[in-house]
């Protein structure tokens, strides 16, 4: 039962990944056939060399013949090359993928470490002070333009601190260029870039955390476990918050797909050497084969991830498997 | 000679509301005696609930307001928290109506009914579940060992029960109280879980407190009754003697109101008028006068008082306590 | 024979309880509206959102009689000019006033963002009601496109599709919402197939109503609910990504001012103009807060899954 499951979930997942390719080479053709490599380099190249080039780099085949080729060179790792310079698309994203999962990697940790405890506080002490203020705290939070926040850190940071002499953080790159490399340098770069990422987990997931916690703590095992006189610690934080945290996994887990695209914007304001900044660095020189390599490779990782949540689920749950 | 066990006397809980406060409790005076089975019987909403969560001191969010409980000799309502606990669970035990939301989902069951061990007795993981998987076996739950390590979903509506009675007896408590244990499941099912809390009263010897709003339920198996409406105990007395004469309105019309297997063919069934009353705004006088057929002008005055009428019962109730017997078509 | 008259009239005792005062059946749509306008925060966020709104249609008449500069004016003798005075908020690095582009950058970053809402709701509908209704293979055809398009990750696909097409404020709003329309998409198909299944549409079908009749005027009202909250609760967000890529260069375009673009050279500013990281930023925030929390408001007074 669970292996036609998965196995129905796979040929879902190929069928959207075909049809991701079929929209990324579409958008890609009103580029391709234009486009003359090395034009800025070299304006006197003659008009034989631009038809040699061109078909060296397969832009003027008929679009299925393209598309097939595009497809083989995928399914072997080979996601492209740059327009600009005609890098491996492949290479830069290995180089960078690291770094963006250093930094949302980090954001989603420290998001829940921090959710779980705010939200329980939320829930056993609901009404109170404490209460509204994490309430609005999360509200605003939420409201917040992500790359805004992150100026105002550096701001703070990085420019007034230093202004003042104090300790300051710096405000780009994953390790300083000339000491870098060692843990603690990573580290005082890493902050506030994660901290605007896990700002944002935080809003959500402490609320929701808190509403799950409420929830749990009305259900009838909560009474029943009162009822065999062990301590309130016991009773919310034992029985209690192994039920409450269950679905706020589940939340987590939604979040998953999106690793490598989620930080693109933080990546951007931060100067962060990662998938999201090298996109972004190579839509600016209109690098569009580079960008669509990129983008076809994080919606892979998407698909990759919602088929893996699906079965983990499945795995869980027998009743999905039915579904 | 009975030792008394619980003494509850003039127990008044309220609940604050944006309303008013809620009497849910108003004034509940009632004994229990060692291994004897006493019956809680009213219909929803009359405090019958609430008075047992008052006396192992759950009543949150409700406060107790008047009265004491003495739990041999001690009044647990001036007990602190940490001495409520030591009684909850292991000198009191309380079981609820629904097993299935009951029970910890997450949790396997037979770690779950050995939790009053290891949390009372200081017992450690595996003497614990061996004593839980020792109690599922009293309680009729084949290959014990095998059932322990399920998790409550994987088990049956009265399988699930039985687990509940099994977590409440492991600390061979004095008293027992179940809250409706039968009203979540099927009628065949129901019998079987009496029948067993019948055993485990013999046995054990523990005494047991049975809330239901299920006549039938008492008739089978309490030897005292406590009738409640609207917070207060309208009657009480000998489960025999109660069914056969009572001596309060209330409780003659319940009797009345079941429909019988005998009666004529089109005979109309024969409700008690009216609702419930709201207990954020009682009537003057007798709450259950508006409804009452056999209502005299002081019922709408004076509330009555809990007296003797009759030989062995306890009734609230100006008519009968006048000495008119309650008879009617 | 039993006179039917007589059979029927049965006397129900009246009920006792005095609380039971009779109170008129209200429609769905006026218990909703009660609901919300009794909710004050919801009430006043609203407020603001039409006022800002308001200012944004109105903002010639604000750089008439209140600044007397227009957005994109530059005044190379006054560059970097601190709040007070002639500017109230300050200048720019070409000497434009602040408050007069935030007046106009609203104008921009609003309209992009109701448009936006408008075509992701009314393509999302469309596809949503079709897949839900006619079901089989419209159905899986339908929602796998959806899938498709819902697998890019937004923010990829914002950029590439900058870089493709010229942004302007309309070209941008289709980008938002080719992404958006999903989701609604989505939520609109599972309305339908729980409305579906009510017995009054087979009430409907089996006197001949013809299927367009039954889809607008009998589903499409019951689906309304949920669409303005996902409208209502969508527009803060929308308003977000549509600064965001703004800030990131890669949507209005200066000299055209919006909120996100006057952020995009703000590194520049720390040392010396800090104002002009503030304002702007500030404005998003409110805007999208209030917007928040008013979609918040409307949830709670319309969501028929909370009754």
């Amino acid at each position: 039962m669970l292996a036609k499951f998965v196995v129905r979930r796979f040929l879902a997942s190929i069928v959207v990944v075909l049809g991701v390719t079929l929209i990324t080479l579409l958008l890609m053709d009103r580029t391709r056939g234009t486009y003359v490599p090395g034009i800025d380099l070299n304006p006197a190249l003659r008009p034989e060399d631009i038809a040699r080039l061109r078909t060296n780099l397969g832009l003027d085949q008929p679009f299925y013949m393209w598309y097939v080729t595009w497809i083989w060179n995928v399914a072997h790792g080979d996601f492209g090359r740059s327009m600009i310079d005609g890098s491996p698309v492949t290479s830069h994203i290995l180089d960078r993928l690291p770094n963006t999962l250093e930094l949302t990697g980090t954001a989603i940790v420290v998001g829940i470490l921090l959710s779980i405890p705010l939200g329980v506080i939320g829930a056993l002490r609901r009404g109170s002070k404490a209460d509204h203020a994490l309430t609005v705290v999360s509200v605003a939070g939420f409201a917040v333009p992500q790359f805004w926040m992150g100026l105002l850190l550096i701001l703070i940071f990085s420019v007034t601190f230093q202004h003042y002499g104090l300790p300051w953080l710096p405000s780009s790159g994953a390790t300083s260029p000339l000491n870098g490399g060692d843990l603690w340098d990573r580290i005082v770069h890493l902050i506030m870039p994660a901290t605007v990422l896990a700002f944002f987990y935080l809003s959500v997931w402490s609320r929701f955390t808190r509403s799950s916690m409420l929830e749990v703590l009305s259900q009838d095992y909560i009474r029943t476990a009162r009822a065999k006189g062990m301590s309130e610690r016991r009773v919310v934080y034992l029985h209690g918050l192994r039920n409450a945290l269950i679905p706020l996994i589940t939340l987590v887990g939604l979040e998953l797909p999106g690793l490598v695209s989620g930080g693109l914007v933080v990546e951007v304001v931060f100067g962060w050497p990662g998938i999201g900044r090298l996109a972004f660095e190579r839509a600016l020189q209109y690098d569009y084969s580079t960008v669509m390599g990129v983008t076809f490779f994080a919606t892979l990782l998407v698909v990759a991830g919602n088929l893996l949540a699906d079965v983990l689920y499945a795995i869980l749950d027998p009743r999905i498997r039915y579904a | 000679m009975a030792t008394t066990l619980l003494e509850v006397q003039d127990l008044r809980t309220v609940f604050a509301t944006k309303n008013g406060n809620v009497k849910a409790v108003d004034g509940v005076s009632f004994h229990l005696d060692a291994g004897e089975t006493l019956g809680i019987v009213g219909e929803s909403g009359c405090g019958k609930s609430v008075t047992a969560m008052s006396v192992i001191g759950l009543q949150r969010p409700g406060r107790i307001v008047g009265g004491r409980v003495l739990f041999m000799g001690r009044d647990l309502t001036k007990a602190s928290e940490t001495e409520m606990r030591e009684i909850r669970g292991q000198e009191i035990a309380m079981i609820f109506q629904d097993p299935m939301t009951s029970l910890n989902p997450v949790f396997r069951t037979g770690w779950q009914v050995g939790e009053p061990l290891r949390l009372h007795r200081g017992v450690d993981g595996i003497r614990a579940l061996a004593g839980a998987v020792a109690m599922l076996g009293k309680v009729g739950i084949s290959s014990p060992a095998e059932r322990a390590k399920s998790y409550p979903h994987q088990f049956s509506g009265g399988m699930r029960q039985r687990a509940m009675i099994a977590m409440g007896l492991t600390t061979t408590p004095k008293v027992l109280i179940a809250d409706e244990p039968t009203t979540a499941l099927d009628v065949t099912i129901q019998a079987q879980i009496l029948d067993l809390l019948r055993q485990v009263n013999r046995e054990f010897g523990t005494a047991t407190i049975l809330i239901t709003h299920n006549l039938g339920v008492v008739a089978g198996m309490c030897e005292r009754v406590m009738v409640m409406y609207a917070g207060k105990v309208v009657e009480s007395g000998p489960t025999t003697d109660v069914f056969a004469h009572p001596k309060h309105p209330y409780t003659w019309s319940l009797l009345r109101s079941i429909p019988r297997l005998d009666a004529e063919r089109h005979e109309a069934l024969k409700p008690i008028e009216g609702l419930p009353p709201n207990l954020i705004d009682l009537p003057k006088g007798c709450a259950f006068h508006p409804r009452c057929p056999f209502k005299i002008e002081k019922c709408s005055r004076d509330t009555p008082v809990l007296n003797r009428v009759g030989a062995t019962q306890l009734a609230a109730c100006w008519v009968t306590q006048a000495g008119t017997e309650l008879k009617g078509a | 024979m039993i006179d039917p008259g007589q059979a029927i009239a049965t006397d129900l005792p009246a009920p006792a309880f005095e609380g039971d005062a009779r109170r008129p059946a209200q429609s769905y749509w006026n218990e909703s509206w009660e609901r919300l306008r009794a909710n004050r925060i919801g009430i006043v966020c609203g407020s603001l959102i039409v006022v800002l709104a308001l200012i944004a249609i109105a903002a010639p008449l604000f750089t008439q009689f209140l600044t007397h500069v227009e957005p994109s004016q530059l005044d190379l003798d006054n560059t970097f000019k601190p709040p007070g005075g002639a500017h109230l908020l300050g200048t720019d690095e070409l000497g434009r006033d602040t408050l007069t582009r935030l007046i106009y950058g609203g104008r921009v970053t609003l309209g992009v963002a109701f448009l936006t809402i408008a075509l992701s709701l009314t393509l999302g509908t469309g596809v949503g009601l079709l897949a839900g209704y006619y079901g089989r293979w419209i159905d899986d055809l339908l929602m796998r496109f959806v899938d498709v398009v819902l697998a890019f990750p937004a923010i990829f696909l914002f950029i590439l599709m900058a870089i493709l097409f010229r942004p302007t404020p309309i070209t941008l709003a289709a980008v938002i919402a080719s992404v958006g329309w999903g989701g609604v998409a989505r939520l609109v198909r599972g309305e339908v197939l729980s409305v579906k299944e009510r017995d009054f549409i087979l009430a409907t079908r089996s006197i001949g109503a013809r299927d367009v009749r039954l889809i607008v005027r009998h589903l499409l009202p019951n689906v309304l609910p949920v669409l303005i909250v996902a409208a209502t609760l969508g527009v803060g967000q929308i308003i977000l990504i549509e600064a965001a890529l703004d800030f990131l260069g890669l949507g209005i375009q200066p000299p055209t001012a919006s909120w996100g673009n006057m952020l995009t050279n703000s590194q520049s500013y720390f040392f010396h103009s800090t104002w002009l990281v503030y304002f702007p930023g500030i404005t998003i925030f409110v805007t999208v807060l209030a917007a928040n929390l008013f979609g918040n408001a409307v949830r709670d007074a319309f969501d028929p899954r909370l009754k």
